[in-house]
This record gives structure tokens, sequence and C-alpha cells, in this order.
């Protein structure tokens, strides 16, 4: 229970943080922007994960191991907005579906095993566990802030042009979008491309990072995403006005999730419950502005009527 | 400028819920026509607004603006055509975004939109013109989320957006009635000079029998998914709220019903 | 501020005091699970027998793969002398870790995939900082049991979870022994618990003794798996204890306890210095038990020979 184990541990856990944080920032554009709960990003978070895997020990560089993982997520994305736009299946069970199949297909993907080793001894790895407390350039937390802070900012750009304001104005307000003349079924499909395009990248670098692929690394990923997504709005809400510290503070939403949890583990507590604390966690922050509204409408109620009169 | 030719449309057709909403509703406006469209509660108005905006798609029948067959088009391509007002003030402006930004979406209705910003500063003072002559204030509010105005406000907001890109035809559904009298004169005075000043092509739904005489140059009224009233130039401008319950009455074979329409 | 500042670094001092020199010990569990339960607590005993002084630091990432990355930053960021990996995943995040502070697995069938270096496995060497045992029965002896059993059987099914590495290995293994005693072999694999009543059933009436690996998935749904071979009249000889206890007639097994034991022996060898870890082979378990299902085998008929214990 020493304070200095503690310490010690803290810059795996922001590292292990701020790969999920790119993972949570996935999850901001489809529950936050698009407005839709995708249940993909549990599955292709491995998908990432076992593409990266694959290529890294079959001798492909990082960087093509991570852009091939960010291209499936995308196909990923795009099969549940397939389900979702063309088949007209609800959102979360076309998530739940794709989520479902990409079990199966991550096995394929690393030939029938649940589980693919990348040797940080065989293999240069952009992003590894080993590396976190060295003073040097390839320590993670380095390589994650500068690669978040690219993601960050080209994210920044996308919303910020013709295309990105369309996705923003369909996740608003899908019959407004629609009568300005915006295609909402295909922003739908994009917004859910990149949100599991990002997810997967999330995973090909935890692959890295842990040195291993396995089908269930991706269980309750969008729990931990919403968490770091709530965790972020809940502590700089206020503070952060600006699309792109939004998604910064989402960053930090995860690195403060997942120093929570390195605490829990200082703490002894059973690392069995840990789901349990997670999903009580986030659903009372979920719950926390549904309540706001409970009450402030009830006042408002008293003082009588609805307030327009703005104008 | 916009021709209806027998539409039909049934709602849940072979259920329990089944609900014919338009039988065969012909219409054919000429370019600078101001149309006001009344009838009954269930009486088929916003439903043929809503035909024409390709919210559905109809069962028969065809729909042209402006020469062109729009009839398979999806909402969103009829889009180009057409600028739009709701009754509820939340639907016609994303709340999340700021002001400057909801008119920078108006402003690319039927533009392909790319990978160009999202809206330019020349853009930015052409808007703050556009706000300025509404006399709302909101020209010093730009950057603000548009869930902060009023009712009154987001409906003359999204009128100004309907019509940034001057439309083939303006549907209007009775975008005043979710307001209080007084912003509703004030938006209908608003949609007035919009009109006027653009020349604009336009369809409005009421159920104010006063606004509807006294606005635009034809008026037709709905019964049971037909129109079965349609008056126009000199014999509208003499039209009394007398003359028209005695018209309905004439083509429905009944008394007008909906107290909502007596009323006001 | 300042005050706080002043605090926290009494208090870090304090932790510091706190730090004994003693040797410490991480552990790492994958998930609850009585074998891998037993293989700690035998690991544990055996380790505190020969160094009564060390303190191990147990830690059980409950299924979730990145917690295994968590617990392993955190040992070895606190700088523990030995790293012991319960099951496959625990033990890889401990080699994404370090690549210096020596690392035990157990619970671990195939090392050759989960360190993804060819050719080691129970007898070599890994040239790394990692050794450990392994928990794979020896197929050929269940192979043997097979015959002995069931003298008369001409084909063997083999029922496994084809998302399982470990087992895919397994079945790989032993259809070698199997074939070389003159038997055909039948696959039948599951993706998931789901599909094991269906493909149990596919089983029956195809083959005269069905075989299951040390499958995680299978020893999850036993009761299921017993539901279909027993009305089946279809025998079981399942690859480990708890399989054979549910729906099995008999099997070659070994004792999780022990392999921990043996894992614990390994590790005091490494902490007193005298032995390199890079050079210590994996081992196997030290024994193996014949036992069998006394309630399965006279349901189903069959006489089991001298030399079999029962399963309590």
């Amino acid at each position: 229970m020493e304070l200095i184990k503690l310490v010690n541990a803290l810059p795996g856990a922001v590292a292990q943080g701020l790969i999920w944080g790119l993972m949570a920032i996935g999850v901001y554009i489809t529950f936050r922007i698009l407005d839709v709960a995708d249940l993909t990003v549990d599955g292709s978070l491995a998908t990432g994960g076992a593409v990266a895997a694959m290529l890294i020990t079959s001798g492909y560089s990082v960087w093509v191991a991570l852009l091939a993982a960010f291209v499936v997520g995308l196909l990923a994305g795009l099969l549940t907005g397939c389900f979702h736009t063309l088949m007209g299946i609800p959102a979360i069970l076309a998530g739940i579906l794709t989520q479902l199949g990409l079990y199966s297909i991550n096995l394929r993907i690393m030939g029938g095993k649940a589980n693919t080793a990348i040797s940080a001894n065989k293999f240069y790895l952009l992003v590894s566990l080993r590396n976190v407390r060295s003073w040097a350039i390839q320590n993670p937390i380095f390589v994650l802030i500068l690669f978040t802070a690219v993601v960050v900012l080209l994210l920044y750009w996308f919303f910020g042009t013709e295309l990105g304001s369309s996705l923003r104005a369909t996740g608003a307000n899908q019959k407004m979008a629609r009568a300005q003349g915006i295609n909402t079924n295909h922003n739908i499909l994009l917004g859910l491309m990149l949100s599991n395009g990002l997810v997967a990248l999330s995973g090909a670098l935890l692959a890295q990072y842990q040195g291993f692929a396995d089908v269930n690394m991706g269980r309750g990923a969008i729990v931990i995403g919403l968490a770091a997504v709530i965790i972020g709005e809940v502590v700089f809400g206020k503070l952060f006005r600006n699309f792109a510290m939004k998604l910064v503070a989402v960053t930090i939403g995860a690195i403060v999730y997942y120093l929570v949890i390195q605490v829990v583990l200082w703490l002894g507590l059973d690392a069995n419950d840990l789901k349990l604390l997670t999903a009580l966690v986030v659903g009372i922050f979920l719950g926390v502005p549904y309540w706001k509204n409970q009450i402030l409408s009830r006042t408002k109620g008293s003082k009588g009527g609805p307030r327009n009169a703005e104008n | 400028m916009l021709k209806i030719d027998q539409i039909y449309k049934t709602f849940n057709p072979g259920t329990i819920t089944e609900k014919v909403a338009l039988q065969g509703v012909s219409l054919d406006l000429k370019e600078g026509d101001f149309v006001t469209v009344i009838g009954g509660n269930g009486a088929g108005k916003s439903t043929m607004l809503n035909a024409v905006a390709g919210v559905f798609p109809v069962d028969q029948g065809h729909i042209m603006i402006g020469g062109a067959d729009v009839t398979r088009l999806p909402e969103h391509k009829r889009a180009k055509y057409l600028g739009r007002v709701f009754q509820d003030p939340m639907t016609g402006t994303a709340a999340t975004m700021n002001i400057e930004e909801n008119m920078a979406l108006a402003f690319r209705r039927g533009k392909p939109r790319g990978l160009r910003w999202g809206i330019t500063a020349s853009e930015r003072d052409q808007y703050r013109e556009h706000l300025k002559s509404l006399g709302l204030g909101l020209e010093d509010r730009m950057a603000s989320k548009v869930g902060l105005l009023s009712g009154g406000q987001r409906q003359a907001l999204t009128l100004l957006m309907a019509t940034l890109q001057a439309p083939k035809l303006l549907l209007l559904d009775e975008h005043t009635a979710a307001l209080d009298p007084k912003t509703a004169a004030k938006v209908l005075e608003i949609t007035q000079k919009i009109v006027d000043e653009q020349h604009l092509t336009a369809m409005m739904v009421t159920h104010n029998m006063k606004d509807a005489i006294a606005i635009g140059n034809r008026l037709i009224m709905m019964n049971e998914g037909k129109i079965v009233v349609d008056v126009s130039g000199e014999e509208k401008s003499k039209l009394t709220r007398r003359d028209l319950m005695g018209l309905f009455e004439k083509a429905a074979g009944k008394e007008l019903d909906g107290d909502r329409l007596l009323l006001s | 501020m300042k005050k706080t500042l002043a605090l926290v670094l009494c208090l870090m001092m304090v932790a510091l005091c706190g730090l004994a020199s003693a040797t410490t010990v991480g552990v790492i569990q994958l998930v609850q699970h009585p074998a891998l339960d037993a293989a700690t607590q035998g690991f544990i005993d055996a380790l505190k027998e020969e160094i009564p002084d060390v303190e191990v630091d147990s830690q059980n990432a409950s299924g979730d793969s990145a917690t295994c990355a968590q617990i392993a930053n955190t040992f070895v960021s606190n700088d523990v002398d030995l790293i012991l990996g319960n099951a496959t995943p625990a033990l890889q995040a401990a080699v994404a870790a370090t690549a210096d502070i020596p690392i035990l697995g157990t619970s671990i069938t195939d090392y050759a995939s989960a360190l993804s270096i060819d050719g080691i496995g129970q007898g070599t060497a890994t040239g790394i900082n990692v050794s450990g045992t392994t928990d794979l029965a020896p197929l050929d002896g269940q192979a043997d049991i097979i015959t002995e059993l069931f003298p008369e059987a001409k084909t063997v099914g083999l029922l496994y979870c084809s998302a399982e590495p470990n087992s895919v290995y397994q079945i790989e293994t032993i259809r070698g022994f199997l074939e070389a005693k003159g038997l055909e072999t039948k696959d039948f694999a599951f993706a998931d618990s789901n599909d094991v009543a269906s493909v149990t059933q596919s089983a029956v009436g195809a083959v005269d003794v069905l075989y299951i690996p040390t499958d995680n998935t299978a020893a999850s749904v036993t009761e299921t798996i017993a539901g279909v071979v027993i009305p089946g009249n279809l025998p079981v000889i399942a690859g480990e204890e708890g399989i054979a206890q549910g729906c099995g007639v008999a099997t070659l097994t070994i004792s999780y306890y022990d392999l921990g034991v043996a894992t614990g022996k390994q590790a005091a060898k490494i902490l007193k210095g005298e032995v390199n870890v890079s050079e210590l082979a994996i081992e196997a378990a030290p024994n193996f038990t014949k036992k069998y299902n006394a309630a399965n085998a006279e349901a189903l008929g069959i006489t089991i020979p001298d030399g079999y214990e029962v399963i309590e």
C-alpha cells in the first residue's frame, strides 16, 4: 500500500489512458456528435489489434499495420452503417450484430487463434509497455501525446469543413439536416466509419503496448469509452468550449479513468469488481443530466409556464 | 412553379391504424403565387406539404417543381428547390450549433459539401446583414448556440435560413402556431417581407382564418384529403370569414368543423 | 498549496521508508478459476517454503487483458524481483512490460505460440527472461487411455472450441497419436458455448468415443455436454479433471496445485541466484494420475480396470 508504488505505476496508467483516449474520441464521434450509441466498438477494437498483430508479426512496418487497422475499422463501421441505414435496423442492434460477427472475423484474421503475441524482442513497436518509464523518444507517453495531437487537429479540421459541419448537423437534428439538403444516411455511415476507424487504430496501438492481440480485448470497451467521454465532460465541460479542447477533454477523461483504476488496484480492491464499479460510475454520470432536467423543470413549473419571453 | 397532379397517400395501409391522408390532390402554382392553406384537423394540409417536401413517397400521382419531376427524389435531394419552416421551432435549426453555423449549413443547400472550410469570413458579413434586417439583435449573437434562442427567434432564423438561397418554393407549415400572438404577428410580418422582397413562390399552412384571408393572393381549403375550396385574385381579396364558411359548406356538404379554426 | 505539497512529500517519504528490502514477487492471474487459483496457491506455498520472507503481491485481472497490462506495469514500475504470469495473456503482458525482470509462466499450454518463439516447449529454455511450467498433459498418455478403455473403438471424435489456440494445438497433437494406433478421427469444433449442444449432438452415433482436450469453453459447459452424451451413450475421455468430472468417463490429469509448486521451486532457484531464467528449461507437471468418473462409467456400463482413481 506504499504511496511510492502508486506513483511509480502512474506513467503506465497515463500511457494506457492515452491509447484508450483515441478509442474514446471514436466513441465521442458517434455518441455525442452523431447521437448514436454504437456498440460495434467492442468488436472493432479487437479487429484493429488483430490486424496490427498479424501484419507486424508478418514483418510489415508498424505504420502499415496502423493504417491497415484504421482501414479495416472503417469497414467495420461501414457494415454497421449499412445495417442501420439500408436495412433499417436500430443503431444499437446494428452495432451488436456487427460486433458479434466481428468475433468470428477476428478469429479468422488471427488464423483461428484467439491470441497472437507481438514480441517487443523481435519487432519494432511504436509503443511498448517496456519503455513507459524511459526518458527517451520511444517512451509511449511522448509518442501517444503526439499521435493524439495529430488526430485531434485532423478531426478539428474535418468537423470544421462543409462536410464535417453537415455531419454535426445530422447528429443535432436530422429533420433540419435533410431540409438543408444533407444526405443524413451518408453522414451516419461516414460518422460510424470514422469512429470505428479510430477505435481500430486504438486497438492496434493497444496490441503493441500490451504485447499481444486477443479476441476478447475489446470486451466492455464501449463502457470505458463512455466513461472517458463522461469524465471529460464532467471535469472540463465548463472549461473547454472549443471543439478541439472537447476532444482533449475526452482523452484526459480516459487518462483519469485509468488513473482511478490504478488507484483501485493499489488499494487492493478485487479486480473482479472493477466492471461493476465502472458500470455504476458511468450509469450515475449518464443519469445526472436527466435528474438535473427533472429538478429544473419542476422549479420552472412553479414559476408558471415555460420561458419564451425573450421575444 | 409547383404542379401537383392527382397525388394519393394512405398511411399504414392494411393495418388498424390505416389513415387515408390524401385523395387525389391537384394544384398548380404560378411563379410568385403566395397561397394559404386552411382546413380542419386531419384535412391533409401538412401531409400535402410533406408530400411536396419528400418526407414520404406518395402512393400515386406526380409532383413537379419548376418543371422538374421530383416525385421519386428523396427528401434531401428535393431540398435544393425548397425552403422549409416547420410548426415546431425546434425542428428548423440545429440547437447545438451556433447561429452562423446554422446559416452556413443553409447557405450550402443544394450545393455539394466538400472539404472546404464550413464558413468563410465574407459569408459571415453577409449573414450579419441578413440578421440585422430581422431587427431582433441576433447579429450580435452569431456565435451563440441556437438552443439558447426563444421560439420566435428560432422561427425568424429558420425563415432566413430557408430563403438564404432563394428557393423555388417556400413551404411554411403552421410556422406561427407554436408562438404567442405578439411573436406570431412579428414572424408573419417578417415572412411577408421576405417573400415580397425576393418575389418568392410560397405555400403557407395556417389554422388562423384571418391570416389566411389577409395574406397571399390565393387561398385553398382542404377537407378529408381533398382541396374543396380554391379562390384567388380579386375574389380572394374581397373574401370574408362568413364567405369562406359558406364556400366550405357548399363544397363539403357539411358545416366547417374544428373549433380551433373558427375561434381564431 | 504549499501545505498540500509538503503533505504529499511527507507521505512519499513515509512511503519510501516503508519499502522493505525483502524479495518481492508479483503474480498476475488472468481470471478467477479453480485451476488457476490452485496454480497460484501452489506457487506461493512452494516459494514461501524455500524463501520464508518473500513478499508476494497477487493480482487478478478478472479476465480483462488490458488489466493484465496495467498490473504488469505496476509490478515493473515497483521493480519486483520476479513476475509470475498465470495463463497466456498474463504472461504476454509481463513479457511486454519488461525484458529484464525474470518472468515465469504457469497454466500455459503452448509456449511457442504464446511467446512467438518457434521450437520452444517442455524441456527447452527460451533464451530470454522467461521460463515456467506447461499444463500440457501428455497427450500420448491420453491416447493410451482411449485404447485401454475402449479396445473396440474405431473412430474417435474430437470436440473442442476452435477459438482456443491451446485446444487446436492439443487436437493436432493427439490426432497424430490416435492415427498411429490405427484409429480414425473426426473433428467436432464449436465457435462458442452457444453451439456446444448441437455440435455435440452431431457426434452422437457418428463416433465410438469422444475426446475433449483441456479447453476452457468446454470446461464451462460440461453440464450441456453431459446432457447430450450420457443419453446418447457416447463415452467421453477428457484432457483434464474438471471436464471428466462434469461429463467424462476418464482422464489423465495433472494437478494445477502441483504445477504451481513446480513453478514456485523454479522461482526460488532464480531468486537465490542458482540459475539464470534464460537458461532454465520449461517444465511439465511433475506427475499424472489416471482418474475416472464413477457415476458416468456406471451409467454407460463401462468397466474401469485397476490403476484408476475415482474423481472425488
